[in-house]
């Protein structure tokens, strides 16, 4: 929001990491930290974000009721707050999929006859 | 379900903020110490403890603005940061003491100004009338045609017969009833006293929702029987002053006029009838009525489902009904009618509801000019502060946060300057009440009713809140240019040194500040032109030729009610007399009716040496009873012929005195003197009498109105019961009172004397009301030009200030002082010229609205204009002057060192 980076972009790189944020809780729920490593792993450390960035992104999905939290205990005995998707979260993730699919395979075309 | 969740993480965002960021705060540490401890794990030794935690950090990214995204996302930002902006900004006015007192003081008189006019224009024109349902009430009058020179009329009340006609054929009011107002001598025990009353039908309290708060209403019978007891209903004052609030009132009596009154109700506090000043409601007595006595007015209540356009339409039928019912004899084209009114429209006379929206309007600039001065005030600080906020945006502080945190301050300052203004607003309500132009309002007899008059002005909960709304708005808009302008983003320019900016930014600013100095300067015309107007008009009031003398005369009132017509010229001569006696006293005289109070009778002149004129259009005259040295008393000139003497008496040759305009209107280039004419009051209609003399004019009406065609009667041929004393004195008026008094008490023992006034008074009250806008508008227009002259002074200082390298190159170079001067007065005066033409642009498109109160001056008036452009150009002169003898005085090594 701050950032002095135009919105169209920023709008795009939110609604990704959201998306991304979401896929990672499809499994099962996770901490904030464990989301961060998930989607770094799963996009071969291409998909690098700022790890801070992903807190903003975890209000915003709470205040949307696609996501819901709760404290628990981590494997390291330390208190941690685990995020779960809900029905509402999973809805939303299958809409954005299919919207990044029809993009996705628009760009091949054109890539592909360049 | 997901509904759910997202309340609950509302809900706790809301309302437990503190554990919400402590839980965030917690979570980011934890996130970060996994994430060091990974890096540690990995490098297998090779990356010490601080290093991994380090580099933890910068994957991690900026986390206080991770911390600041995250509490906007959640929502929780608002009044989390409002609270740190407020308190910031509470610090920066610690350290800027003088910049916080000159701007809440300007906000402090804006806003309370505005509350003390709104309270007005709340008790005038806005708040519901006290009545049930208030907005179901229709007032309706009877309509006049024209007659002969006589204008039509759509105010005319009513009579007894015609209500009742009007009432038997209607269907659209649940209730109606008439009441008029008179004033009568009350007696309890042996203490008289003057006081207004109100004739009521027994509907009267049910049609406006009002119940007794003792005792009971009239009932249905006591308003008709002549024979009958007489009750009387009394109102809270007149119970508490005369009873002590006794609640065993009830069933005692008072004496009205001679007569003694059963008292069966006391109203409840506050109600004093829609006269606004009755002591004592007394039931009319409908038997007595005759249809051509039209003395009251009629107020009735819509039927549920009735609406006020469908009820005007019927009573435009009803009054065809009532003209049928009685034709009057003496026009045979036009038709009397009737006309119904919300009765909340007639509430004020349109001229006062014309002059509190004007004033409501000016003190509204006022504030803009104020709300203009402090924007300045914070451009200036804010230029000041240019390289604090430039840091503060380069170490990532959003934009839309820096400016509402300015913002913020603003809004802080403006709440301040709202706190202040409600002393401001107390005072002037004080000062409003005190100006009270309400009794001149009624003694000239302008419409309105008297139920809503300036004592009921005062500061309530409603002009608290728009003293509130107001404040807050002003924050936002004086703060909203400064807090964009100051967050522009041209970081590059404002971080390096603070006199080299980029040339963009600074004539940007400029531009801004100058804008608001034309824009306040323009405004302050547009007062100064309404204000000047106003002043000359009431100027011209001054200076009209009101026919008399005013000075030393004393005037009082009382009425004679039981001396027979026979003895009363001998009461006439015993009791001039004994005034003429009274030491100081020059002269004593007596009249019915004063100069300048409007409302004294008129009728019909006869003319008996022509033919008969067509029934209704005899001229009408002004007709006044008088003793024969009325005239030489008020030093009345005598122009022709002779005046009274004690002569002209009952039994006598009926003669009459006329003014210069009845000579003018009525035997123009003839001689007036030995006409005979009859007169359709006095007992000088069936009779003729004989124009023996011409005096000079007298105001009678409204001192703005043209003197009209008079005609005076003698008390001696003519005795009448109603009547005031004159009385001419070398001492100061006020001290023969009490000697008058006494000598009314010695003569007719009982009878009160009654609004005992100098002559000066009564015509300070005919102008109070030009007086009373004048004067406010005057205020307001001051307080504008200094607030424009206080706002071309910063801005011209802050460019002095800002051009003072260019100054000192300029004398390097050899600039003479005044040529320094030249320049910088030059500024002023170009920022006079386009804010004064923009402003009498301005003045010419608005100043039209005061015509109607205008008196003798066109809301054009060159004069007027000419003298403000002067006043103006003087004001701006000053202004500039001040920082140009500094920049005059600024010594080349100065500027060129720094």
């Amino acid at each position: 929001m701050a950032k002095s980076s135009g919105p169209s972009k920023s709008e795009l790189l939110k609604g990704t990491l959201d998306m991304l944020i979401l896929q990672t809780l499809t499994v099962r729920p996770l901490h904030g930290y464990a989301i961060a490593q998930q989607i770094e792993l799963l996009s071969d450390a291409i998909l690098t974000v700022e790890h801070g960035s992903l807190y903003p992104a975890l209000e915003r999905l709470q205040k949307r009721g696609w996501v819901t939290s709760k404290w628990g205990d981590s494997p390291t005995g330390r208190r941690a707050r685990y995020y779960t998707i809900t029905a509402a979260g999973r809805r939303q993730l299958g809409a954005e999929i299919s919207d990044f699919d029809r993009v996705l395979l628009a760009i091949n075309r054109v890539m592909r006859r360049a | 379900m997901s509904l759910i969740d997202v309340l609950r993480y509302r809900l706790r965002v809301l309302l437990r903020p503190r554990a919400h960021e402590r839980e965030l705060e917690e979570e980011i540490r934890f996130h970060l110490s996994l994430e060091a401890m990974q890096r540690e794990h990995r490098a297998r030794g090779a990356l010490s403890r601080a290093d991994a935690a380090w580099a933890a950090r910068r994957r991690f990214g900026n986390v206080t603005t991770t911390k600041e995204e995250a509490r906007q996302m959640a929502g929780l930002g608002f009044f989390d940061t409002a609270e740190q902006d407020v308190r910031f900004a509470l610090r920066s006015f610690r350290r800027a003491p003088g910049f916080t007192a000159v701007a809440v003081l300007t906000l402090a008189v804006g806003i309370g100004a505005n509350t003390a006019i709104f309270s007005a224009v709340n008790a005038m024109l806005l708040r519901p009338l006290p009545f049930r349902e208030p907005e179901r009430l229709m007032k309706v009058n009877l309509t006049v045609p024209p007659r002969g020179d006589e204008p039509g009329w759509d105010g005319a009340p009513w009579s007894y017969p015609k209500f009742d006609a009007f009432r038997r054929a209607q269907t659209v009011f649940e209730d109606l009833s008439l009441w008029t107002d008179f004033q009568a001598t009350v007696r309890v025990g042996s203490d008289a006293e003057r006081v207004f009353n109100e004739y009521v039908d027994s509907r009267y309290l049910p049609t406006l929702g009002i119940r007794t708060a003792l005792g009971r209403n009239f009932a249905p019978e006591e308003d008709k029987a002549p024979g009958g007891p007489r009750v009387a209903i009394l109102s809270d004052a007149f119970w508490q002053r005369r009873f002590n609030a006794d609640p065993a009132v009830i069933g005692r009596t008072v004496d009205v006029d001679g007569n003694p009154f059963t008292i069966v109700g006391v109203l409840p506090p506050g109600f004093r009838g829609l006269s606004g000043r009755a002591e004592l409601l007394v039931p009319v007595l409908s038997e007595q009525a005759e249809p051509w006595s039209h003395a009251y007015e009629l107020v009735a209540r819509l039927k549920p489902g009735v609406s006020p356009a469908g009820a005007k339409a019927a009573v435009q039928q009803l009054g065809s009904v009532v003209d049928r019912a009685y034709p009057n004899p003496n026009i045979q084209n036009a038709h009397w009618g009737a006309i119904g009114r919300e009765l909340d429209r007639t509430r004020v006379d349109p001229i006062v509801r014309r002059s509190l929206l004007v004033l409501l309007g000016a003190v509204g600039l006022v504030l803009l000019i104020a709300c203009a001065n402090v924007a300045n005030l914070f451009l200036v600080r804010a230029s000041a502060r240019q390289r604090e906020i430039a840091v503060r945006l380069a170490v990532g502080a959003g934009r839309r946060r820096l400016v509402r945190q300015l913002l913020t301050e603003s809004v802080v300052l403006s709440l301040l300057g709202g706190v202040a203004s409600v002393a401001v607003a107390w005072w002037g309500v004080k000062i409003l009440a005190a100006l009270n132009p309400a009794q001149s309002l009624r003694m000239q007899q302008i419409g309105g009713l008297g139920a809503v008059s300036f004592e009921s002005i005062r500061l309530d909960t409603v002009a608290f809140a728009f003293a509130a709304a107001l404040t807050f708005v002003t924050g936002l808009v004086f703060g909203l240019v400064p807090a964009l302008q100051a967050t522009h983003p041209s970081l590059t320019g404002a971080l390096k040194s603070d006199g080299d900016r980029s040339p963009l930014s600074r004539i940007r600013g400029l531009t801004s500040r100058n804008v608001l100095a034309v824009v306040e300067i323009a405004l302050a015309v547009v007062l100064l032109a309404g204000s000047g107007l106003m002043l000359r008009s009431l100027g011209n009031l001054l200076g009209v030729k009101q026919g008399f003398d005013p000075n030393g005369l004393l005037t009082a009132r009382f009425n004679l009610n039981d001396v027979g017509r026979d003895s009363l010229p001998g009461f006439y001569d015993q009791l001039l007399e004994r005034l003429a006696a009274i030491p100081g006293v020059t002269s004593a005289s007596l009249a019915d009716c004063p100069p300048l109070g409007g409302g004294c009778s008129r009728t019909i002149l006869v003319h008996r040496d022509r033919p008969a004129a067509v029934p209704g259009t005899e001229p009408v005259v002004g007709v006044h009873w008088v003793t024969p040295n009325w005239f030489s008393t008020m030093r009345v000139p005598l122009m022709q012929g002779r005046s009274f003497t004690r002569a002209d008496r009952l039994g006598a040759q009926k003669v009459v005195v006329i003014s210069e305009s009845a000579a003018r209107s009525y035997w123009p280039g003839q001689d007036p003197i030995g006409r005979p004419v009859s007169v359709g009051q006095g007992g000088f209609y069936d009779d003729t009498a004989y124009v023996v003399g011409v005096v000079g004019d007298v105001r009678f009406g409204t001192i703005d109105s043209l003197p009209k065609p008079e005609v005076y009667l003698s008390f001696y041929q003519s005795p009448r019961g109603r009547m005031m004393m004159f009385a001419r004195s070398s001492v100061d008026p006020q001290s023969i009172a009490p000697a008058m008094r006494r000598e009314l008490e010695a003569l007719a023992p009982g009878v009160p004397l009654y609004d005992v006034q100098p002559m000066r008074t009564r015509v300070a009250a005919a102008m109070s009301y030009a007086r009373f806008s004048a004067t406010l508008l005057a205020v307001f227009a001051v307080v504008a030009l200094l607030l424009a002259a206080l706002g071309t002074y910063g801005v011209i200082s802050y460019g002095v200030s800002q051009r003072t390298k260019e100054i000192g190159i300029r004398v390097a170079l050899g600039a003479t002082q005044g040529s320094v001067l030249r320049l910088v007065v030059a500024q002023g005066v170009g920022l006079a010229t386009v804010g004064g033409i923009l402003g009498l642009a301005g003045a010419l498109a608005t100043t039209g609205v005061l015509r109607s109160l205008l008196y003798g001056v066109a809301p054009s008036d060159p004069t007027t204009l000419v003298a403000i452009a002067v006043l103006l150009g003087i004001s701006v002169v000053v202004a500039s002057w001040v920082p140009a003898r500094r920049a005059a005085g600024v010594h080349p090594s100065e500027a060129l060192r720094g």
